[in-house]
């Protein structure tokens, strides 16, 4: 962080080999956002050193499968997909219901390097890509920094964004997400929208477009770029800061980028269909009219343009707004989606859709993540934010909106954190300039940065070479020696304990790869529990090749990406009913789940159970939300009170509910599991001795069981004939056929019923 | 890819090589003159191979002195043959080639010559070698975890030769006393680990008699059904090898479930199951790695001995009847030990296939040999016969025109194949500094491009700096 300084304190000392500031502030930039990146890059290794060259948790699974299916079988193949891996019998229409930026960008890595004859497996580019896209994010915020304040501002920006926990929780080496290369598209096009409508350029507004279409092939994140740009818009409209350049460059923005994002498949139509979208078109509207009405109001400037100029404005707005709402009533646009209502209404999930609510990281968000992800940065950005608004200017409107809309969503959902930290660490670094600027200014320096007006032809740099407006008035010299190398020290002691705090951070909390757990002896030894492998591992070698696996969502990307086998549910949790049926099979005792999973055709069923070593992630703890989506989809046969006690507690031990004892998901947690310490049999996850023990299983075997049984595969029996008399054969066999494909339909119809 | 040029011309080598493979198999005739005096053949099933050791006393009773002998192998075993080699008193090796004989068309031949020839009336002693893959058959063919393996042995009770047998005897080795059934021709002996027979006397040339042995045999039924094995020789020190392995638990199919917790409780729970095996790598060994498609397999352990490297590979699951796994173990070494050159040729001596685990029997060896970029004049010698495919070219870091590659296979590969195969190929040594310069000629292109655009303008018109507020 030291180096940072070093421009005002530096410049009069190397003079002799510097001769212009302009070479050597380059030079400083270029280094620290090299180290920026490194350090980024670099403090995003704590997995692979660890552990190894891997890809992590769940949803990396799928996109590092079906980036490893695109560099096989070729883009469009892969846009064409269809896999019939997941979602049986549905299957998945793979290619059009993802966004494929982040394979698309890996691919390139791959088939770049392997072009250059550099044999780099896929896999790494994969876990590497977004160590690597944090640099380049670094990199757009300090662009996007630079045109808010200063190149000094985006100097800070860039080093908190490279490190900040908020946003290496989600790009560390292993963790290949959309978010990972999102951060990077989302940073780049605001600061194209910024220098676009600085510029009014035509080709600003472009590279905006086409920056906002790398981010929307990349994240369904998008949605906060095209709603906050016309927020923005519409902001500068209210405050009467209309101009020709906001004119140009939205216009030109929303007109392209509408076009190219319309060119995802997952995308398709939704931005002129969905509500999420209409506030874009909207201000658009309202924009043209405003234009319109300014045009007027330039051919006869004396008229009585300017009361006819806001009552049509008004006008204009109220009836884009009720053309909006005639739309979504009538049933043009659809209304929100639930996820996005879940964002207005924090309770709406908890009510409406569980298999949202289920999710960990849509928990709203307490303080303590708040300080854990930020650290320092939360007390100081709003210093940033203050200034910002003290000065204001076109491009501060924007900050000061995007730092509130960040803070409210990030508030509501702990996944949102994501969106903040970028704005965070914009704003804290422009505090941070101020502070320096304050602190390090020499009284009585007169030459320090003056600007060289050199009109050296050959030195590109030289095109920016401007000085930030100095915000700070004269008051700010008074300041004394002693007062400021005080505060000078303070807040390099701040500094240096974020970096600390930051590196902490990321070593402890994020970067763990969740499918290897590390349990640590006491003699500080280190013991690896591979059970997920070991299991995936052995489905892939010793099962059928078209076995179908069941298991909880959670788990179903793993399976297909590590097993390569058939799984009925998975992450990609677009189709609830089906969801519900598995829960519901698991919450069934064995025989009426037996009928479900022969409905199903699975041949499989995998349970992870961390009762033997204490992994307190399994799916007994997950069970209860499995019976409220099964609960929410079947409610005459499954209910949320029967898995409790009678004073509503959740339990396992032989005071759990009868149901919950026989439930499928307890017996094949619980089958013959009579180790694991003393005494034996003890759940070391839950801290009981589990109710129902020494049980038979009637339908199923134990197929196969991990090494510290944290994954459980029992096998289907092969169906069961049941005393059928020899001449009814031929009519069984059809009324079993019928009933299949009765219960195929029902499935159908019940996805249709989901997309529709 | 391949030039035309070099394309035809391997064609053209290719033909001549197939050419003198088909030639090769001779012709012979059982000579009448020989006699075999005695024999005393050990059968060892205790492991998943038979390994059959026969001490042969040769009787030259013709006229003339005998240069060389014939070996016979019954129709029913050629199949599962894997390795038969022959040595003289003195542990010698001897040449033996694969023949054929007129009328005897189910049998399999192999003509043996002698160092010194046999004059008439007198004898010598040759001790024939013969190891059988997948000659042993599980009985029952599936059982469940707690269950003992039995296995059943099929093979002859007496020597088979084309020689009439005057005096013989067997000892079959199963170190077990657990036999269920086995052949009673008198005179036998059932002792603690072994059955022996004999000594029979005056069996007449090609007798065949069913031996059968019923037995527990625990010991790992592992097949390796496929291994490629890699060797990329680099001439700046160092060979990189890696292996790909596919194992199959080719024992007893496990029946019914599998308990984790009776496999955990009780350590002679799934006796027949595979836990570990020991892989010996060469004692320069080094950057020793153990992974499969989902990364890397953390169970395993390497001691570092006196004449080797040992790993103790622990697959991510036992192995049961049936199942199976697959991994990749990869590791360095020197290449000082391995390659030898004069000037501009070179000589590479490898072996074609490393050990895997004891008493091993691999169904399929792939063998792939990427020489560095620019060699030439390859030619290849192999310790047995083995089927060379068709060249390739290997692209890898800083390759403009490819590494050309060496592959051939082979099938049905036991311990005794672990042999040495040469490559000698020229390769003009001013090639080393190919690839340097390459990364300098870049580098330096790539600044010069920065320091022109740097220090020129290229805009159309000067901007103008229009500053904000």
């Amino acid at each position: 962080m030291t180096t940072l300084a070093e421009p005002d304190l530096g410049n009069g000392r190397n003079k002799p080999i510097f001769n212009n500031t302009t070479g050597f502030s380059t030079l400083i930039t270029v280094t620290v956002l090299l180290l920026a990146w490194l350090a980024g890059f670099a403090s995003r290794l704590f997995a692979v050193i660890r552990f190894e060259s891997i890809i992590h948790e769940f949803d990396p699974w799928f996109n590092y499968r079906s980036t490893a299916y695109m560099v096989q079988h070729g883009f469009y193949n892969f846009l064409n997909w269809f896999d019939e891996r997941a979602w049986y019998p549905l299957g998945r229409i793979v290619g059009g219901t993802v966004y494929p930026g982040l394979m698309i960008t890996s691919g390139s890595i791959h088939w770049l390097l392997h072009a250059l004859n550099i044999p780099i497996h896929i896999r790494d580019i994969c876990v590497f890509l977004a160590p690597v896209f944090s640099g380049l994010t670094a990199i757009s915020t300090y662009l996007l920094t630079a045109e808010l304040w200063s190149r000094g501002a985006g100097l800070f920006a860039a080093c908190f964004i490279a490190i900040v926990p908020g946003y290496s929780s989600r790009s560390v080496a292993g963790s290949y997400d959309n978010e990972g290369i999102a951060i990077f598209a989302l940073q780049l096009t605001y600061f194209l929208w910024l220098r676009s409508l600085k510029t009014g350029s035509v080709f600003w507004s472009i590279c905006t477009a086409i920056s906002y279409f790398y981010m929307v092939s990349a994240w369904g994140g998008y949605v906060f770029i095209i709603n906050l740009i016309p927020l923005h818009v519409f902001a500068l409209l209210i405050m009467g800061r209309f101009s020709q350049r906001l004119f140009v460059s939205y216009s030109v923005f929303y007109i392209v980028g509408l076009l190219l994002s319309m060119q995802i498949p997952f995308v398709g139509f939704q931005p002129i269909r969905t509500s999420e979208h209409m506030a874009a078109s909207g201000v658009f509207a309202l924009l043209m009219a405003v234009g319109a009405l300014q045009y007027l109001h330039s051919l006869n400037p004396k008229g009585q343009w300017k009361k006819l100029l806001i009552v049509g404005g008004l006008m204009a707005a109220g009836l884009v707004f009720l053309m909006v709402v005639f739309l979504t009533y009538i049933g043009v646009i659809a209304p929100w989606s639930g996820r996005f209502y879940s964002l207005w209404d924090t309770a709406y999930a908890k009510i409406h859709i569980p298999i949202i609510a289920s999710v960990s990281e849509h928990q709203p968000t307490t303080w303590s993540s708040f300080f854990f992800d930020l650290h320092v940065l939360v007390c100081t950005f709003p210093v940033g934010l203050w200034y910002c608004v003290k000065n204001i200017n076109d491009e501060r409107v924007f900050v000061t909106l995007y730092a509130l809309s960040a803070v409210y969503f990030a508030g509501v959902m702990v996944r949102l954190m994501l969106t903040l930290t970028p704005v965070v660490c914009v704003l804290s670094g422009i505090a941070f300039s101020i502070l320096l600027d304050l602190l390090l200014r020499d009284d009585d320096l007169p030459t320090a940065p003056v600007e060289p007006n050199d009109k050296n032809l050959y030195d590109k740099a030289g095109k920016v070479k401007k000085r930030a407006p100095e915000p700070t008035s004269q008051a700010d010299f008074g300041l004394g020696m002693n007062v400021r190398s005080g505060a000078l020290i303070a807040f390099m002691i701040l500094l240096m304990l974020f970096s600390v705090h930051c590196t902490w951070a990321t070593s402890n909390a994020y970067s763990s790869p969740s499918i290897v757990l590390a349990s640590y002896g006491n003699d500080g030894s280190r013991k690896i529990l591979d059970d997920f492998r070991e299991a995936y591992g052995w489905l892939s070698q010793n099962t059928a090749e078209d076995a179908r696996i069941m298991s909880w969502w959670d788990y179903g990307y793993q399976i297909a990406g590590m097993g390569n086998r058939t799984t009925l549910v998975d992450n990609n949790t677009w189709n609830n009913s089906h969801i519900a049926l598995v829960g519901k099979a698991m919450a069934s005792n064995e025989t009426a789940a037996y009928d479900i999973m022969t409905m199903l055709d699975v041949d499989y069923v995998l349970v992870i159970f961390g009762g033997a070593i204490g992994y307190s992630g399994d799916d007994i703890n997950k069970f209860i939300w499995m019976v409220r989506i099964a609960e929410g989809e079947h409610p005459k046969d499954i209910h949320e009170a029967d898995y409790f006690t009678e004073k509503g507690e959740y339990r396992v031990d032989s005071e759990a509910s009868k149901t919950m004892l026989n439930c499928l998901m307890y017996k094949l947690s619980y089958y013959r599991y009579d180790s694991g310490g003393s005494p034996p049999g003890y759940d070391r996850t839950r801290g009981a001795l589990p109710g129902n023990r020494g049980f038979k299983l009637t339908y199923l075997e134990e197929a196969y069981t991990t090494e510290h049984w944290l994954v459980r595969i029992y096998r289907l029996f092969e169906m069961f004939i049941t005393s059928v008399p020899t001449d009814s054969v031929v009519y069984d066999f059809l009324t079993v056929l019928a009933k299949r494909i009765e219960n195929f339909m029902m499935i159908a119809a019940g996805c249709g019923s989901r997309l529709s | 890819m391949m030039p035309a040029m070099a394309q035809l011309q391997f064609c053209v080598l290719f033909l001549v090589y197939v050419a003198t493979q088909c030639t090769s198999t001779n012709v012979d005739t059982v000579s009448s003159g020989i006699n075999i005096k005695n024999v005393d053949r050990t059968i060892d099933i205790s492991s998943q191979l038979v390994k059959i050791t026969s001490k042969v006393t040769l009787e030259n009773t013709g006229k003339s002195p005998v240069k060389n002998f014939l070996l016979a192998v019954e129709g029913t075993g050629k199949a599962k043959l894997a390795f038969i080699g022959t040595k003289d008193g003195n542990n010698k090796d001897l040449r033996n080639v694969e023949t054929d004989v007129k009328g005897n068309d189910d049998a399999k031949f192999w003509r043996v010559d002698l160092k010194e020839s046999i004059n008439a009336g007198s004898t010598a002693s040759v001790v024939v070698e013969t190891v059988y893959t997948k000659a042993l058959q599980p009985y029952p063919t599936s059982i469940t975890q707690q269950e003992e393996q039995l296995v059943k042995y099929l093979g002859n009770l007496y020597f088979y030769s084309p020689y009439p047998v005057s005096s013989q005897k067997t000892n079959v080795i199963l170190n077990t006393k657990a036999v269920e059934t086995f052949t009673k021709v008198k005179p036998f002996l059932q002792l603690d680990g072994s059955i022996s027979y004999g000594p029979y006397s005056n069996t007449a040339a090609f007798t065949e008699k069913e031996l059968v042995v019923h037995y527990k045999n625990n010991s790992p039924f592992l097949t390796v059904t496929r291994l490629e094995r890699l060797i990329e020789v680099s001439h700046w020190g160092n060979i990189a090898i890696e292996e790909t392995i596919e194992v199959e638990h080719t024992g007893a199919k496990l029946k019914g479930p599998f308990s984790r917790y009776d496999y955990q409780q009780d350590h002679h729970s799934g006796p027949a199951s595979v836990r570990s095996y020991k892989t010996l790598l060469p004692a320069s060994a080094s950057d020793v790695y153990y992974r499969d498609t989902n990364g890397n397999i953390s169970t395993s352990n390497m001691r570092v001995k006196k004449d080797s490297v040992e790993l103790d590979l622990r697959p991510r699951y036992p192995l049961f009847g049936g199942w199976r796994s697959h991994y990749t173990l990869g590791y360095n070494v020197p290449s000082y030990e391995y390659l030898y050159y004069s000037g501009n040729e070179y000589l590479l001596k490898m072996r074609a296939v490393d050990h895997v685990f004891d008493d091993m029997q691999i169904d399929e060896l792939i063998t792939k040999v990427i020489l560095p970029e620019g060699t030439t004049n390859i030619k290849a010698n192999f310790p047995f016969a083995v089927t060379r495919l068709p060249d390739s070219l290997h692209y890898t870091y800083l390759d403009t025109k490819g590494r050309p590659v060496i592959t051939f296979t082979k099938t049905n590969i036991v311990e005794n194949h672990i042999q040495d195969f040469q490559l000698r190929y020229s390769f003009p040594r001013i090639l080393m500094l190919q690839e340097p310069l390459l990364v300098v000629g870049f580098l330096y292109t790539l600044f010069l491009c920065v320091i022109i655009y740097v220090r020129l303008d290229f805009s159309i018109h000067k901007s103008e700096h229009p500053h904000k507020d």
